[in-house]
């Protein structure tokens, strides 16, 4: 067993938990409703974690990735829609994520926004360029770990526990009148989603491709999505905290990620500071890569074309045009100005719709003994990807009607 | 003799070339009629034969974009189907994934290519 997979679910999980949306959108969450939306960080860590598990299964027993799936499960029609809109998805996150590594240089430089948003484009082309498929996982990986200064800050900002426990109990929201309560589920659904996005399962089962995972690394794989998301759901979770404990007492309302710092520098002043927005630069660092590979993967494995970036650039050509176009693009659409935070909470929201034609074809294949064998899913895996299916069926349904009523999360 | 479910095994499925090269998607069949019915004569692929199964005004987009172009790949070409369709030659010579060694020619002039 090779100990050094566990980056490739770490690095999965924190481009998911927190990447800049997620990062601004748990703080918030903290902010407005406190302790009450936990149970949904859980439904969604769990429902991530029998989704990946599934594609990492798929893609160590057959080597299939989950877009070879979804065109030929879902059909041509259905797979080019969730194609598109899946890779929209991946754009706009890529586009808020180089956004968000800018301007963390700008907190740490004070230069401005724009030369450096093309010196963070210099350095993902040079970065996926140069470094081999393993080095990206440990180096962003690893460093993305430093974000769990904000658990032990969350941790000494002494939270009332009985509030943290209460909270993931499901219950009907707490809340002042229709409106918020229509807030509340929003949030819930856009939290849902940014647990769950597509990206994760398609860049995980692509990296365990990459990786060459066999059949005996299924009891690997399992272990590497539970320790990967867990961790990555503990940083959401204290990511709330710091939103309930530290900035809703000062009526703070962050909308920037340099803010989420703030609590860790109260905590552990100067070295608390940098060591969260080191943290904060590799997770979303991450996260961009994630989702410009995400984006080449997702083209390739449609189109079969030669994909890998254990391949040289020049044996897969489009493979590695496709996710130098996805960072040229993200980085265009950033030089426009616009905010990245809001960016990637509207891709959040849209992306819940992608989900259910993203999960049917890997719950399908994972469930037929023809194609996996003996490695085909159990009852218990049955059942939790039939409950998840339906669970983001209906958040898909909702997601839209739930955008405009709350007027995308205003209020 | 092996049966095959054209509609589950053929279509959409990846095909790969003789060293195991990726070169394409199967994204439509021709049939060819002959005295026992009609059987088929080539796998299609490219945005010429996809496009036949998109909605009217999408099929004009795509034609506009991707262009209509489209390689049959004679079935005697086929050497085995399971989860990819392998075929006895190479991509080149069936005129398969010809972009992809015009990008991939392209990029070898950068530095660790």
């Amino acid at each position: 067993m090779n100990f050094g997979e566990i980056f490739l679910g770490i690095l999965t999980a924190m481009g998911g938990f927190v990447e800049i949306g997620e990062l601004t959108f748990s703080l918030n969450a903290g902010t407005h409703f406190g302790y009450q939306l936990l149970w949904i960080t859980a439904l969604g860590t769990v429902g991530i974690m029998v989704y990946c598990e599934m594609a990492g299964r798929i893609a160590a027993v057959r080597q299939r990735p989950v877009f070879t799936l979804i065109r030929e499960r879902d059909g041509f029609s259905a797979g080019l829609a969730t194609l598109v809109a899946a890779n929209l998805v991946n754009l706009l996150t890529c586009t808020a994520e180089i956004g968000g590594v800018a301007m963390l240089w700008q907190l740490l430089s004070g230069w401005p926004y724009r030369p450096l948003l093309l010196l963070a484009l210099l350095f993902f082309l040079a970065t996926v360029w140069l470094l081999k498929f393993e080095w990206i996982e440990r180096v962003f990986g690893l460093g993305g770990l430093m974000m769990i200064v904000f658990i032990a800050a969350w941790w000494k900002l002494g939270p009332d526990w009985s509030a943290v426990g209460a909270g993931f109990v499901p219950r009907w929201p707490q809340t002042e009148g229709k409106r918020d309560t229509l807030l509340y589920f929003y949030y819930a659904v856009a939290l849902l989603s940014s647990i769950m996005l597509p990206y994760e399962t398609y860049f995980y089962a692509s990296g365990g491709i990459e990786d060459k995972w066999t059949p005996k690394d299924i009891g690997m794989n399992r272990m590497v999505v539970v320790v990967g998301f867990a961790l990555g759901s503990a940083l959401s979770v204290a990511l709330v905290g710091a939103g309930v404990e530290f900035f809703a007492p000062r009526h703070v309302d962050p909308q920037l990620p340099g803010t989420a710092a703030l609590s860790t520098a109260h905590a552990y002043g100067r070295l608390g500071l940098y060591l969260a927005l080191l943290g904060m630069f590799f997770a979303f660092a991450g996260a961009a890569i994630e989702t410009a590979l995400s984006g080449a993967y997702n083209l390739a494995q449609f189109a079969g074309w030669p994909w890998g970036k254990e391949k040289r650039p020049r044996d897969a050509g489009r493979f590695a045009l496709s996710w130098i176009v996805v960072f040229i693009g993200g980085t265009l659409i950033a030089l426009t100005g616009v905010d990245p935070v809001q960016v990637v909470e509207y891709s959040i929201v849209f992306s819940v719709v992608v989900l259910p034609f993203s999960y049917f074809p890997v719950l399908m294949v994972a469930n037929d003994r023809r194609i996996m064998g003996k490695h085909a899913n159990g009852p218990i895996a049955k059942a939790l990807g039939w409950f998840y299916l339906v669970l983001i069926t209906l958040a898909a349904l909702a997601a839209i009607p739930l955008f405009f009523a709350t007027h995308g999360g205003q209020g | 003799m092996k049966r095959l479910d054209l509609m589950r095994e053929v279509l959409d499925q990846e095909i790969v070339d003789v060293d195991g090269v990726a070169c394409g998607m199967v994204d439509d069949l021709e049939f060819r009629d002959t005295p026992q019915g009609p059987v088929v004569a080539a796998l299609l692929v490219g945005p010429g034969a996809w496009q036949t199964r998109l909605p009217a005004l999408l099929r004009v987009l795509a034609r506009w974009v991707f262009g209509d172009g489209r390689v049959p790949v004679p079935w005697s070409e086929v050497k085995d189907v399971d989860e990819r369709v392998q075929l006895k030659s190479k991509a080149e010579a069936l005129g398969l994934g010809v972009l992809d060694r015009r990008v991939g020619a392209w990029l070898r002039r950068l530095p660790k290519s």
